[in-house]
């Protein structure tokens, strides 16, 4: 089987399907096309509170399908400024436009964890070969 | 890993296929919320091949089922389906099965579970000699014999099943007596059409597992791919695993290994309507109810899963059985598993979710019903 994904070279990924995208010191966090396409149409879709403190690797959101629960993790450190409140009324954003809905924006607190992030070719790699 | 017959459809229709019972599996196809309205507005279908079929026969093959089984399924006529536990002696639950009698006697399949197949004709096995020992009258010709490999099963759910039968039948060339017997049956009863490809049966039941109106046809495993694709041209939805059991949760139907195990028994599992005590059984005396399930519904977003923990006046008394978003009722809803003496008048629960507790409501099973 093969589904065609879709992956922007604007941003960075990780290894578990989050996209960050940087402006300044502000890392929007999202989910990539692989990984909606692998939890299907989303149902529940929060955002830990704005003013969370996370480190890399935390809890930044759950999203949830008909029969699948999901955390998504912060690619980054840093303090949680602005949570999308739409995905709470309209999860399937992330379904129709995963690149176009953040689901949380971090303050960046140690921007060399950048670096670590997958480079989109890289990242494609990783969809081809998982599929 | 197996494979059912239809699976080379599966991965033609582009399904995302899972592990399941040892079988590769369809877990959706379109999207399980999709697939759930369809059943419930349409017609869809299922591949549900990996379900067991167990043949028991023999003389003594009714006293035995009997015996083993939750309820009597012998001395009402032929042509009907039985739901039953298989039980343990201690009272726990084998598993939960469909039997259909075939003759006035010593003829039944047992229609089990994929994920207990193996176990339950293990267990038909060594507790036959224990019925042989307890019954020094019963003749000793009791036959068992899994014919799983044999069979395709192909369920068809949903208010427009019985139009999409008759169109299937009558494609295929069947009598019109038979297509009206099939049409004409009422809720578990069944028609059988013995040698229907060499020495195998085409049986026909109106049964499932999603609260819908509804069929299962068994068919040699070799004609199960002309009947499905001539089921999808016909116009039903190709439903997976995953719409399945949200199916038959929402329809309020226990699970074999959430509501119903070796520990809950079917009393804790909310099916004592398939349950007759006042008899001679192997179970007898030890049917105690350990467990109640309770039905909730969340009051905002929260989704209960599996193994939730379940609070009630701020103190924890259970937890999920099963859980899950309803695409019909666009809520979540779940079973919790409490205590039986738990009152009864409480209608305010909390369910831990994502480390929060949210509120959920006490509601009524079926959470969805076919004549809503």
């Amino acid at each position: 089987m093969s589904v065609e994904i879709d992956v922007r070279n604007d941003r960075v990924y990780t290894k578990t399907h989050e996209w960050v995208l940087v402006e300044g010191d502000i890392a929007s966090v999202g989910i990539s096309d692989y990984a909606q396409k692998e939890l299907g149409d989303l149902v529940y879709a929060e955002a830990e509170p704005v003013g969370s403190e996370l480190s890399k690797g935390d809890v930044i959101a759950s999203v949830e399908s008909v029969k699948m629960a999901e955390d998504v993790y912060s690619p980054v450190s840093g303090e949680i400024v602005e949570a999308n409140e739409s995905i709470e009324d309209a999860p399937d954003q992330l379904n129709s436009a995963p690149y176009d809905t953040w689901i949380a924006k971090v303050k960046l607190s140690d921007p060399s964890e950048l670096d670590e992030l997958l480079k989109p070719d890289d990242y494609r790699k990783l969809c081809e070969e998982a599929q | 890993m197996k494979k059912t017959p239809l699976h080379d459809k599966h991965l033609a229709l582009n399904a995302k296929m899972g592990e399941y019972a040892g079988f590769d599996m369809p877990i959706q196809y379109a999207g399980i919320k999709e697939e759930v309205l369809a059943v419930r507005e349409k017609v869809g279908i299922f591949d549900v091949s990996h379900m067991g079929e167990i043949r028991v026969t023999g003389t003594s093959a009714d006293a035995f089922l009997n015996w083993v089984l939750s309820r009597d399924i012998s001395g009402k006529k032929t042509e009907l389906v039985s739901y039953a536990i298989l039980l343990y002696e201690e009272g726990g639950a084998v598993d939960d099965l469909l039997a259909y009698r075939f003759q006035e006697s010593g003829d039944y399949w047992l229609v089990v579970n994929a994920a207990n197949k193996d176990k339950d004709f293990a267990y038909l096995n060594d507790i036959l000699p224990v019925f042989y020992e307890k019954h020094p009258e019963a003749v000793k010709d009791v036959k068992i014999v899994d014919e799983s490999e044999f069979y395709a099963q192909i369920a068809v759910q949903g208010p427009k099943s019985p139009e999409i039968m008759k169109a299937l039948l009558e494609e295929f060339g069947e009598a019109p007596e038979f297509i009206e017997k099939v049409l004409a049956m009422k809720g578990y009863r069944m028609q059988r059409k013995p040698n229907f490809k060499g020495e195998l049966s085409m049986i026909i039941s109106r049964t499932g597992y999603t609260g819908e109106d509804g069929f299962e046809i068994y068919l040699p495993a070799a004609e199960a791919g002309r009947f499905w694709d001539a089921l999808i041209k016909l116009g039903a939805e190709p439903a997976g695993l995953g719409a399945r059991d949200t199916l038959r949760l929402e329809a309020g139907m226990p699970l074999y290994g959430h509501e119903m195990s070796q520990e809950l028994n079917p009393l804790d599992a909310g099916v004592g309507f398939a349950v007759k005590t006042d008899r001679p059984f192997i179970a007898a005396g030890n049917l105690v109810q350990h467990h109640k399930l309770i039905p909730l519904i969340s009051e905002g977003r929260a989704i209960p899963r599996e193994g939730y923990p379940v609070f009630a006046d701020g103190k924890e008394v259970g937890h999920i059985s099963s859980g899950t978003f309803s695409p019909t009722l666009g809520k979540g809803i779940a079973y919790a598993l409490v205590d039986p003496a738990f009152p009864d008048e409480v209608e305010e629960f909390m369910v831990e979710v994502h480390r929060k507790e949210q509120p959920f409501r006490k509601t009524t099973a079926p959470f969805v019903r076919r004549d809503r």
